[in-house]
């Protein structure tokens, strides 16, 4: 049971970071559709870093980065070139999908690592998770930087009158979450699943940019989704332990999809909109044009 | 920005002419092809070769050409099942999951008639009908539930189709692996083999699937152009609130462009697994026809959703990818060219997508002034 | 785009430049302000103008007279091609409205920028140089407390301000503009969203703040007679250049308006007496929520006969807009009914109220009323697209709507290059034209028109009412919505003023009083008489 609830927990850290840095983005008003394709290229491309210099840190730090580049990749085209941003998120998922499959290739199999270690038997980038949700939470709701943050993603016009850069803020906002989908990714690849194979990530990231609209762009909200996905998804992968010898493992594998499609439309529903009151950012996903 | 002397200004479009339109995707694709050549050349080879190669294969070589024609017309197919959504402003990216879907309708339907374990009575053309029937129906259904939620709670589609294909994915690993219902007699961890009454007819050389893409190029040129039903989903692909305005149904609108493309996303599905000469069956590695159909979504946005456009450019992606593979193997070069391939142009694509919104004022800077605020 | 900034060389800058000011000290001065639009457009020729410490200012100009550029150049949303500007003799050049912030120039907008799921407070500190670092929300809120007793403003730091009226958003900008340190406050259409007693305390707060010696710039399109009130000096704008420098004092509305625009203005429409025939729609208890979920339409009743115009008047944000999107089928009614011509049409969709001759001109016009990249045709097909002339077993006539689309242009002299350009190259007039165009093509039996004439220029203006008047003559029923008492008073055969969800009146024209109306809107006349 111990070892289940740790895994759900491992699981969740990386919603979480891959979340957040989605959160603070959409905050800022950009929708980055593509966080699935960013965290492929941070898991891919740290997975292969750590593999042939034998270095994690190495690994991660290939991760943040490759997360910052495509971040910012994200922002020019939807910043500055007023590109619609579901087509670029699109087009950054896409990419990355190709890409890595072709780049990771060779390196398919086993990192060869030695695990890192544990505190108290969990990840220590667990214990980062929760620092990064009160951190962001923090951020946000406390700092004139976070008001410039959600005001830029709520009516961008009015912060340029008071004067303040859209563009400064959401660039610094995408990069930010290209960071974290990098980082999720590169933890994924180096920790939770360290065996690179074609798509490994299994739409991870999509179901992380679900998790951004289940929480009401509230970091708190957000980490108990991320958990109770964790919680789902190992439960998937291991019926035996609650239902034995129910249905065929294809069957269940189906099952975290499955929910989270059940998850979004309990969300989507008016009856849970009006309970939390909370609305999305009013200008998320608007090119915005100076006047 | 100022450049010695000139000035560089953005302004928005006010209107793209349909030739200047088709120009920029050209530009696109060979832009893409331009930045993939780095590929080739970081595995020493030059890519001048390689294209030489890869083009006379696909589209010179007899063999290579039937392999072209066969890929595309199942992005002609998958490109249908993206653009409809498209045109309401709605995103399906879940023709793996439908495709999955219809061949295994279509399979279900040989299934039922006894075609995995025996001989066929019903006739040919009855059961080919039934197939396609089926694999419409069941893609159709399936790409309906992403329509629904949008139309119903507004649910993410992206999400939602993202969701269905993986959901897919592991059904179709049930029924044919594990000892599933459609598993191969032989104990594989693939689908049993069409019966020859169950496969579809040739006619020229090609299969009837290369007919329906046609006949669906017609359809859809005059649903957009001509019919009010196509206005209603162009209205409110650009304006959801205006259509509502108007009198459109938003539901009505969410649900049919989902079933419609579903059901054509089926028909590809029913194209590489129950059409294609030497298939014949769902392969283990149905997950790459899955994957192959993300081109769709890069022919439908580079064609601008035209019915018309998007025929070349699938013939030239599937030329593309058939000759990328083709290369692969004679340059041993890394598995997944293809997917590299698609990636690359994908990305092109997006960049180039600033240029059907804006254009480039250069003037030449007369005397010095502060820089002009773009808009 | 990633410009760096001088930090803190401009703040102290700015606490210097406001010493020792004196009252009728020349505190900014335009130079030659010219500005060019591509295509050559000369948006502003040569403008000068100076404001006094202490000083009301008006700018008065219609639309397209460059006041909105001039405005934007001031405030450093645009730069000036040629001309100079000086703050208290000091040459400045704004890049962005954060160097205008800097030297001390404020901004009330018109259409408001505040953010509405934010607090007053945080709107206020947005961009303020206090809101470095973790925000002292306390330490602000009693500044601003102090500042907004100053001058007479109420204000609740902490409501959102989505929560607030029109009036209230405006007094919030206000104290965010003098809270940044404004000395020059430029105010685009202080009144128009305001009621009578509202314009009143707002002329009372500038008074005061006339008397610290802060300079104000009121910028007017549309109601004269507030120039008249509010502004010692009077400068006006005609097509891009000064055309005029007035004491107010020394003039009347007449003038003003003459020189404004150029030629005599006649400010009496031609309302033909009509003798009302059956009811079109009668609304019974009608209620709804607005976006919020808060109900915003309470119980309202009311008929509108053949041949004639309800003006619903109130401010901005009392019901108006919920009123008109549902009776059109936009909104979810949430108790009573609707009759259109005897039959209940409360749960009707949009399409069969369309069909059955009801009419809808929005007013949110490109969000809405049109579809931007849409060509003429093809907006003018929204209202035709399931009409049997033009859809013929599922296939559309474009040509015939081409025709039609001609006819419209011709007929509402809508100014465009063809009918197949999209109608986001039109100026808003014309885009207003060809929306009322269409709908009335269409001959409805009622015509509901939401704020039809906002925001266009006098000759607009006068075209679209000419032509509900003219949908009037031919016996439609108008249900005219409209936040301009006097537009509402020279339309309508009957007023019905509307505050917080209800109708408080049904008035007759020709006992309708403008000030009894003001009151009626403003929540004061609590009775309801008959």
């Amino acid at each position: 049971m111990l070892p289940f609830l740790i895994r759900s927990l491992e699981a969740a850290m990386i919603f979480t970071f891959a979340g957040l840095g989605e959160l603070v983005d959409q905050r800022s008003g950009i929708l980055n559709v593509g966080l699935e394709g960013i965290m492929l290229f941070g898991a891919t491309l740290g997975f292969i870093a750590a593999k042939t210099t034998g270095n994690y840190f190495i690994g991660f730090m290939v991760g943040l980065g490759i997360g910052a580049a495509l971040g910012l990749l994200h922002g020019f085209f939807s910043i500055s070139l007023g590109v619609d941003q579901v087509v670029s998120g699109m087009g950054i998922w896409i990419f990355g999908f190709g890409m890595t499959t072709y780049i990771g290739n060779p390196y398919t199999g086993p990192l060869g690592l030695d695990k890192l270690p544990t505190i108290l038997g969990v990840s220590p980038f667990f214990y980062l998770a929760v620092i990064m949700v009160v951190l962001v939470w923090f951020v946000l709701s406390k700092t004139g930087l976070g008001l410039q943050i959600r005001s830029v993603g709520e009516r961008p016009s009015v912060a340029q009158v008071s004067g303040i850069s859209v563009t400064r803020i959401r660039y610094m906002s995408v990069i930010f979450g290209g960071m974290m989908s990098g980082f999720a990714g590169a933890v994924y690849a180096l920790y939770y699943n360290p065996v690179w194979n074609y798509n490994f990530l299994m739409g991870w990231g999509f179901i992380s940019l679900a998790l951004v609209f289940f929480s009401m762009w509230n970091p708190y909200i957000l980490f108990g989704g991320a958990v109770l996905f964790g919680l789902l998804w190992q439960l998937a992968l291991n019926p035996q332990m609650f239902f034995p010898g129910l249905a065929s493992r294809y069957i269940w594998r189906m099952v975290p999809f499955i929910m989270t499609i059940l998850v979004l439309v309990l969300i989507s529903s008016k009856w849970f909109r009006s309970r939390w009151g909370a609305t999305k950012p009013e200008a998320l996903g608007q090119p915005y044009h100076k006047e | 920005m100022t450049l010695g002397g000139y000035e560089f200004r953005l302004q928005r479009r006010a209107t793209l002419p349909g030739w200047k339109a088709a120009l920029f995707s050209i530009l696109a694709v060979l832009f893409g092809l331009a930045l993939f050549s780095i590929i080739f050349l970081q595995a020493g080879q030059n890519p001048v070769e390689i294209y030489k190669q890869i083009f006379s294969y696909a589209f010179l070589n007899s063999y290579g050409v039937r392999l072209t024609i066969s890929r595309f017309i199942f992005l002609a197919l998958a490109s249908y099942a993206f653009i409809i959504p498209a045109q309401a402003g709605l995103w399906n990216i879940g023709m793996p999951g439908q495709l999955y879907l219809g061949a295994l309708a279509s399979f279900g339907v040989v299934y039922l008639m006894g075609g995995k374990t025996g001989e066929m009575t019903a006739s040919q053309p009855v059961i080919i009908l039934l197939m396609l029937t089926a694999a419409m129906l069941a893609a159709g259904l399936f790409g309906a539930i992403a329509g629904f939620l949008k139309g119903k709670w507004g649910v993410n589609e992206i999400v939602v189709t993202m969701m269905l294909n993986f959901i897919a994915f592991y059904f179709v690993a049930f029924m044919i692996k594990d000892g599933g219902p459609f598993m191969n007699l032989g104990g594989r961890g693939e689908s049993f083999e069409l019966p020859e009454a169950a496969r579809a007819p040739m006619t020229g050389g090609f299969p009837i699937t290369l007919w329906i893409v046609f006949i669906l190029m017609v359809m859809l040129q005059v649903l957009f152009s001509r019919m009010g039903l196509g206005y209603q989903i162009r209205a409110f692909g650009k304006s959801p609130a205006a259509a509502r305005y108007a009198g459109i149904k938003p539901f009505m609108i969410a649900v049919l462009v989902f079933s419609l493309g579903g059901a054509i996303a089926g028909l590809s599905g029913y194209h590489y697994f129950a059409a294609v000469p030497g298939v014949y069956k769902i392969a283990r590695t149905y997950g790459y026809f899955g994957d192959l159909a993300f081109y769709g979504v890069i022919c439908g946005l580079i064609s601008l959703g035209n019915p018309v456009a998007t025929l070349p450019v699938a013939l030239l992606f599937g030329g593309l990818s058939i000759g990328g593979r083709y290369a692969q193997g004679k340059l041993h070069l890394g598995f997944g060219v293809d997917y590299a391939l698609m990636g690359v142009l994908m990305i092109s694509l997006v960049a180039f997508q600033f240029f059907y919104n804006y254009q480039i004022l250069i003037t030449k800077k007369e005397k010095k002034l502060d820089v002009a605020i773009s808009d | 785009m990633f410009r760096t900034k001088k930090k803190n060389g401009d703040i102290e800058l700015h606490g210097d430049i406001w010493k020792h000011i004196q009252p009728g000290e020349v505190v900014l001065d335009a130079q030659g302000i010219t500005k060019r639009y591509p295509g050559g457009v000369l948006a502003n020729d040569h403008i000068d103008f100076k404001i006094k410490a202490g000083e009301i200012h008006a700018i008065l100009g219609e639309n397209g007279a460059g006041k909105t550029t001039l405005m934007s150049i001031l405030f450093g949303l645009l730069q000036p091609d040629e001309g100079e500007i000086y703050v208290r003799g000091l040459k400045v050049r704004f890049r962005s409205p954060e160097d205008a912030i800097k030297m001390g120039i404020g901004m009330v907008h018109q259409h408001r920028k505040l953010v509405p799921a934010h607090t007053v407070l945080e709107n206020i500190l947005l961009g303020h140089p206090k809101s470095r670092g973790v925000l002292k929300l306390k330490e602000v809120e009693d500044e601003v407390m102090a500042l907004a007793e100053r001058y007479g403003f109420e204000i609740d730091p902490r409501a959102r301000v989505w929560q607030l009226t029109e009036g209230e958003k405006q007094v919030a900008e206000i104290v965010k503009a003098l809270y940044r340190g404004a000395k020059i406050l430029i105010l685009d259409e202080p009144t128009s969203a305001l009621t009578p007693l509202e314009t009143d305390r707002l002329l009372e707060s500038i008074e005061t703040m006339t008397q610290d010696a802060l300079g104000v710039v009121p910028f007017i399109t549309h109601k004269l007679p507030v120039v008249l009130s509010i502004s010692e000096k009077v400068t006006i704008l005609r097509k891009g250049r000064v055309v005029d420098r007035l004491n107010t004092a020394e003039t009347t509305e007449q003038i003003l308006a003459q020189r404004m625009v150029g030629r005599p203005v006649i400010f009496n429409l031609q309302k033909q007496p009509i003798e009302p025939g059956e009811p079109v729609i009668q609304v019974e208890e009608l209620s709804a929520k607005n976006n919020k979920g808060v109900m915003a339409l309470n119980k309202v009743s009311f008929t509108v006969r053949e041949g004639e115009i309800l003006g619903v008047a109130g401010v901005a944000g009392n019901g108006q807009h919920e009123l008109a999107e549902t009776l059109f089928g936009l909104r979810e009614a949430k108790g009573g009914r609707i009759l259109f011509r005897g039959q209940d049409i409360t749960q009707a969709s949009v399409l069969d109220r369309w069909k059955l001759g009801m009419g809808y001109t929005p007013s949110e016009r490109t969000e809405v009323g049109s579809i931007p990249d849409f060509s003429l045709v093809e907006n003018v097909t929204m209202n035709y697209y399931f009409d049997n002339r033009y859809n013929h077993r599922g296939f559309l006539d474009y040509g015939g709507l081409r025709k039609l689309t001609e006819q419209v242009i011709d007929e509402f002299d809508v100014a465009t290059p063809g009918p197949d350009v999209p109608i986001r190259t039109l100026s808003g007039g014309n885009l207003q034209k060809v929306i009322l165009g269409r709908v009335l093509s269409r001959h409805p039996k009622l015509v509901i028109a939401n704020l039809p004439a906002q925001g266009l220029d006098v000759g607009a203006t006068e075209f679209v009412q000419r032509k509900l008047l003219e949908a009037r003559s031919q016996k439609a029923a108008v249900i005219l919505i409209s936040e301009d008492l006097d537009e509402v008073l020279s339309l309508s055969d009957w007023i019905a003023p509307m505050y917080e969800g209800e109708i408080v009146d049904m008035i007759p024209a020709e006992k309708a009083q403008k000030d009894t109306i003001g009151a009626m809107i403003a929540g004061l006349h609590q009775e309801r008489g008959s």
